[in-house]
């Protein structure tokens, strides 16, 4: 990744958002976003392990889901299509819960140096 | 005299305790043979054994992971361990004794502590201290989607050296051809003007 601008472009080949281009992403990009992701979850984990734990236990902690929610629903409107059934998905507020969870919990299972290759086999597999 | 190590993730820690094989000429820090592990969560049971249970126990937790995230109905059966969802945030763990007439012990942790537990997991598995059998799972890519990454890659290895060797073959011909134009005329102008 020579710069910020080729992460922005790369962004674009994501077929639900707004600014879709189809690129034909390589191989070498792809796994360059995939340790791009990784490196961000290690850095990230406290606060994804707040917004899982905030989860479980709504009583006590549903200020910070409710925050994470509610900025997760506004960049989703902001940046993607909103016209495409799977982004009406995730739109969703009965249905995206499953979605955001099982993603935070991928983020929080790859903080390892072999972290590429288990996101990847996510990825894969999702 | 034994070493021990601890590896931590926020509200989990795992402790491995044991003795370098001085037989093989290992480091007085090392760990080889273990002797006894714990695993501790804040707010939970201890869970603790020996070297046997280590690694069926982190298998595990790495296979019912794995199943959480790719299947709809995430569960783990061993005659050691049983992980099933009571929904998508609360997980059942019940670990068993091999010991007879001990009752199984039983917890529920959420998402935030099973990544705790893999994270510490992960930690032993990349450890250079701690020389074990390590947990025997690994991630695979599925060789279809192998296949799809890679065949972009293969197609232009497989089409690039003809595609090159046509272009310099065209090339040195039309070399040739500069050279053979200057005779072929003449030749016609001494057909045409015969001296």
């Amino acid at each position: 990744m020579p710069n910020k601008i080729t992460i922005w472009k790369i962004r674009n080949n994501n077929p639900l958002r707004k600014s879709f281009t189809k690129n034909n992403i390589k191989l070498e990009e792809f796994d360059a976003l995939v340790k791009i992701t990784v490196e961000m979850s290690k850095y990230l984990y406290p606060y994804i392990r707040e917004i899982l734990k905030s989860k479980e236990d709504p009583k006590n902690y549903s200020a910070i889901w409710n925050d994470f929610h509610k900025r997760f629903l506004e960049l989703i409107n902001e940046r993607f299509n909103i016209n495409s059934i799977r982004v009406k998905k995730l739109l969703n507020q009965t249905e995206n819960d499953e979605i955001i969870i099982k993603s935070l919990l991928t983020l929080s299972l790859c903080l390892s140096n072999e972290a590429n290759k288990k996101l990847k086999s996510f990825l894969y597999s999702f | 005299m034994q070493n021990s190590f601890l590896f931590n993730q926020s509200s989990v820690s795992l402790e491995i305790i044991g003795l370098p094989d001085y037989s093989n000429n290992e480091d007085k820090d090392q760990i080889s043979i273990i002797s006894q592990w714990k695993l501790n969560i804040i707010d939970k049971p201890l869970i603790e054994g020996k070297m046997e249970h280590l690694v069926p126990i982190m298998d595990a937790f790495y296979i019912y992971s794995n199943l959480l995230i790719t299947s709809d109905i995430p569960l783990y059966e061993s005659n050691l361990i049983d992980i099933k969802a009571d929904n998508l945030h609360i997980h059942n763990i019940v670990l068993k004794s091999s010991k007879p007439d001990v009752e199984p012990l039983i917890i529920k942790i959420g998402n935030s502590l099973l990544s705790d537990i893999i994270n510490c997991f992960d930690q032993l598995n990349e450890s250079s201290k701690v020389r074990i059998k390590k947990s025997v799972f690994t991630y695979k890519i599925p060789k279809k989607v192998r296949f799809t990454l890679n065949n972009r890659v293969k197609f232009y290895n497989f089409i690039l050296p003809p595609l090159i060797s046509i272009c310099s073959l065209v090339l040195f011909s039309s070399i040739l051809f500069y050279f053979y134009y200057p005779l072929e005329n003449e030749e016609k102008n001494e057909l045409i003007n015969p001296k």
